[in-house]
């Protein structure tokens, strides 16, 4: 199934726990240094896809410490989610190997 | 702070770009994040970015939710396969039958005329008292008004005939017009080649010059490039092509070549009355206006001249109205009427719709409870709506695409002017895209309204139990079909109307025996024929030709043919008081050979027929039984005395030599016209037309009276040859199409309401299976079930019986000046058109009823 670039940003950013909106991007940036910076209306978009598609699911609305304790609406992955996520990431990963074996990159020492 | 709020607030206004579902789902949690952002990163850069990011995600998610419900819609519709096919077929007929009524309205109404400026292009005609087409002018009286007006740029007369051309070999005979020279001017339509008429041309003595249309200059001169200046031979007499027009140009309606009028006031005077007016308005001036002021312009030649005058005014009307006028009530009849024919398929339509979204209603109200919005639920439908609005219009523009043609096969060749025309256009596409939106739109509409406003609740508890859950569903559709039957029975009641009309038409007695006889128009040249003696002998011998075929039972001359030409002029009657010219009755006269009225079997009642020695000495005439009657009843009108013209003429006085029966003039509705017949040699070269009585059963004898009358001189041109029969019935073909087309209607409306009852009732069974498993659980026969059927539906049935044949009582009144020989509330029609609703309306409940009655009881008491 493709997925789309930001879409699997967005699960990795959900992997390790439950986020709501800004705290995927503010993920997203840090583990990218900056480099995707989605903006608000594309990161929704790619949500309700998800949502659409069974790969995350939404929970009641928390309030986030962070946030002046404002209620924010949290979303988790789903098992279904986290499979594909880790479908796409060993595909990555073999393909990152092909490109080290044709050393398109530098092998490892 | 401040600008932050206003930041957010501005970003606020642009989510309403998006869809109102991710709206309502996503704009508090979008807010924060866009807030969050901009505190972050409080630069103009970041900030413009995110606008820019929800205007380009925002159409992208009103994409995707079109084609989710597109693809939903497809989806449903495929497993659905017969009610989805029914519904495009009858959809595709309505939007197919109003496809095509509009594009006769367009050719006709719409389409604009191939002269510049339209809006001021006028025709100008004396208006009789009573009556309301404008007719005639008179040559000095166009000649007077021309010279005193101020609101006209010009004006002009016309005429429009054949006329004959010769060539070496043959003669032809080509629709054309004699013009003032200020028509062309007046028409503005730049020439091919050459120039238009000028003053000159138009003098009584000038030479002879024409015009050619590029058509006849193709087909007949090969496209000549030096044509200008040649010689052409019109009638007698040599004409110099000084111009071409071009190919749309064929003013008025079809003419192919024109010539000056050259006329003056002493041969064309204040009471001949043959040619018509065309006008351009001044600018500025409005149509009013120059009414007014030739009408005032009309009272100054009326005072001026008391005796050559009437108490005519002057009308002045757009040019299109010429031809429009007498289709305009034939075509806005048709438009109601298939108004009503796209209603009932729209009605057919929802009903469907309904049945599918009771069907689904539980799955609807699932979706509605996970959080799907009222609007998506309509949304679905009407994105299945317009599917099949797409689907039909397709299909519907093929059965437009057939049926014009065929409507067109129902009119006589050369009825319209070549501007007419019914070919696909922009307007047109415009159409068909129009209605089927408002189609679908209006179907889809109860059904989406109804579905989003149900509840979780009522739809899951709703089983084939229940009856009542839907019942305000129920009774809607059950009012769509009590009102498809009602205007069902309109279309039939007005079918069945003109179907009546045009049989009775049909019938009437045309005074003669219009079968086995040919008419044709024999045009011989002038110069070879003078008047008088050589042209008699022509005429004697073209008799004796014709008579001598084989098959031909006898043959006459006369001055025109019957039932359609008639010269008009009034009578006085010796012995009985004078009447001036505007209340003299009018007279059809026709010049006639002896024989004429054997060949065109009018029985001789009292008298004689012509011979060949009537000519001037004595005078004599022969009249019909109308006048007979009408100035000496009681008595034989043999030996009195009548003349023609206007008495103060002075036109000698005839002696009545024999009375012949009522024939039908002009049309065949009334014997309102009376007729009389003059002798041939009474006139210098009256006789054009002959009259051929051939024995029955003999083949098209056109060929062979054309090869003879060419063995006696090839430059004689024969044209208009055609059967009395074919006459007769183009005579009465606007009956005939209207018949036909409401007849069309009315079936198609038939069928759309039969399937339309089938729906409701099949639906209708199938939801009281369980009712119907206890009633034959409890003893109830097949028979007393198909009966509860059938009561159901006679119900309906009988609703929309009583609804239609009130609205009949309505409605029809308004075909009143249509209708002949039936009054528009004429019972028999009514009540055939009820006993055809009803056998049509039981035949389509009787699968659903007998469907019933098979009905296993246990499995229904166990369904759900």
């Amino acid at each position: 199934m493709a997925l789309g670039k930001d879409h699997f940003e967005i699960l990795v950013a959900l992997a390790d726990r439950d986020r709501h909106g800004y705290s995927i991007l503010q993920d997203i940036a840090a583990r990218t240094d900056g480099q995707v910076r989605l903006s608000p209306s594309t990161l929704y978009s790619a949500i309700r896809r998800l949502l659409e598609d069974g790969l995350i699911e939404e929970l009641d609305e928390r309030p986030d410490p962070e946030h002046d304790d404002e209620r924010r609406r949290y979303y988790r992955l789903t098992p279904h989610g986290r499979k594909i996520a880790v479908a796409e990431a060993r595909r990555l990963e073999r393909l990152l190997a092909d490109a080290r074996a044709t050393g398109l990159l530098p092998k490892r020492s | 702070m401040q600008r932050d709020a206003t930041a957010l607030r501005l970003f606020r206004c642009l989510l309403w770009l998006y869809p109102s579902e991710f709206r309502d789902h996503f704009s508090r949690e979008i807010c924060f994040v866009f807030a969050d952002r901009l505190h972050e990163q409080p630069t103009l850069g970041c900030l413009l970015s995110m606008y820019w990011g929800v205007l380009t995600e925002a159409p992208r998610e009103h994409y995707h939710m079109i084609r989710y419900d597109v693809v939903y819609a497809l989806r449903t519709m495929r497993r659905e396969k017969t009610a989805t096919l029914t519904a495009i077929l009858v959809l595709a007929l309505g939007i197919g039958s109003t496809t095509a009524i509009f594009t006769l309205a367009n050719g006709l109404l719409l389409r604009s005329l191939p002269y510049p400026h339209e809006e001021t292009l006028v025709t100008v005609g004396e208006l009789p008292p009573g009556a309301h087409s404008p007719g005639a002018v008179a040559f000095p009286n166009f000649l007077d008004m021309r010279s005193r007006n101020r609101s006209l740029q010009d004006f002009g007369l016309y005429t429009a005939r054949p006329f004959t051309i010769r060539g070496d070999m043959d003669a032809e005979r080509i629709p054309g017009a004699g013009v003032a020279y200020s028509v062309f001017p007046v028409l503005g339509v730049p020439p091919l080649m050459g120039r238009w008429f000028s003053a000159e041309d138009d003098r009584p003595k000038a030479p002879l010059t024409i015009i050619l249309s590029e058509g006849l200059w193709r087909r007949r001169y090969g496209a000549d490039m030096s044509i200008l200046q040649k010689s052409i031979v019109v009638g007698t007499e040599p004409a110099r092509v000084i111009g071409v027009m071009p190919a749309t140009f064929r003013f008025p309606d079809q003419a192919e070549l024109w010539l000056p009028l050259r006329t003056n006031t002493k041969d064309s005077t204040r009471t001949d009355y043959y040619m018509n007016g065309v006008a351009r308005l001044a600018p500025g001036v409005s149509m009013a206006q120059a009414q007014s002021e030739l009408c005032l312009i009309m009272d100054q030649i009326k005072r001026e001249n008391p005796k050559e005058t009437f108490e005519q005014t002057v009308k002045v009307e757009p040019f299109r109205m010429r031809t429009t006028r007498s289709v305009k009530p034939l075509l806005f009849t048709l438009i109601a009427a298939v108004g009503l024919v796209l209603l009932i398929a729209c009605a057919n339509i929802t009903n469907l719709l309904l049945v599918k979204a009771s069907a689904r209603s539980r799955e609807i109200a699932v979706r509605g409870a996970i959080g799907a919005s009222r609007l998506s639920i309509m949304r679905q439908f009407v994105a299945e709506g317009l599917i099949f609005g797409l689907a039909a219009a397709l299909l519907g523009s093929l059965f437009a695409g057939v049926a014009v043609p065929g409507m067109m096969r129902l009119t006589p060749p050369n009825l319209l002017p070549t501007w007419v025309g019914f070919a696909p256009d922009l307007r047109i596409l415009g159409f068909v895209i129009a209605v089927s939106i408002a189609a679908s739109l209006i179907a889809s509409a109860a059904p989406a309204i109804s579905s989003s406003r149900q509840n979780l609740v009522d739809a899951l508890k709703e089983g084939s139990r229940s009856t009542t859950a839907s019942g305000s569903k129920a009774r809607l559709r059950s009012g769509l079909v009590i009102a498809e039957v009602a205007m069902s029975i309109l279309l039939l009641a007005g079918a069945g109307l003109m179907i009546r009309t045009f049989l009775n038409l049909e019938r009437q007695q045309t005074g003669m025996r219009p079968e086995n006889l040919t008419s044709l128009v024999v045009s011989p040249p002038g110069n070879r024929y003078r008047d008088g003696d050589p042209f008699h002998q022509l005429t004697r011998r073209i008799r004796q030709e014709l008579a001598a075929l084989p098959g031909v039972v006898s043959v006459a001359g006369a001055s025109g043919t019957p039932i359609l030409d008639g010269w008009g002029r009034s009578l006085t009657a010796e012995g009985h008081p004078l009447l001036s010219l505007k209340d003299a009755p009018m007279i059809y006269h026709t010049v006639v050979t002896p024989g004429y009225f054997q060949t065109v079997a009018i029985p001789i009642l009292e008298g004689r027929d012509f011979t060949e020695d009537d000519a001037k000495d004595p005078l004599v005439t022969i009249v019909d039984a109308g006048i007979a009657r009408r100035y000496w009843p009681g008595q034989s009108a043999i030996g009195k005395r009548v003349r023609y013209g206007p008495p103060e003429y002075n036109e000698p006085w005839h002696t009545i030599v024999g009375v012949v029966g009522e024939v039908r003039n002009q049309t065949l509705r009334d014997y309102g016209n009376f007729s009389v017949y003059l002798p041939h040699r009474e006139f210098a070269s009256a006789i054009s037309s002959y009259l051929v009585r051939t024995q029955p059963g003999l083949a098209n004898p056109a060929a062979a009276i054309r090869a003879r009358i060419a063995s006696i001189d090839p430059s004689i041109a024969v044209s208009r040859v055609r059967t009395m029969q074919d006459i007769l019935r183009q005579s009465l073909w606007s009956e005939r199409f209207f018949a036909t087309l409401l007849a069309a209607f009315g079936g198609l409306a038939l069928v759309l309401a039969a399937v339309g009852l089938y729906g409701v009732m099949a639906y209708s069974v199938s939801r009281r299976t369980h009712e119907m498993g206890i009633r034959m659980a409890m003893g109830a026969s097949s028979g007393a079930i198909r009966r509860m059927v059938l009561q159901q539906s006679g119900s309906l049935i009988a609703a929309g019986l009583v609804l239609g044949l009130v609205g009949a009582f309505a409605v029809t009144r308004y075909l009143k000046s249509q209708l002949y020989g039936v009054s528009p509330t004429d019972l028999p029609t009514l009540l055939m058109t009820a006993a055809v609703l009803i056998a049509v309306g039981l035949a389509a409940s009787y699968v659903p009823a007998r469907r019933a009655t098979r009905v296993d009881p246990m499995t229904a008491l166990r369904a759900e």
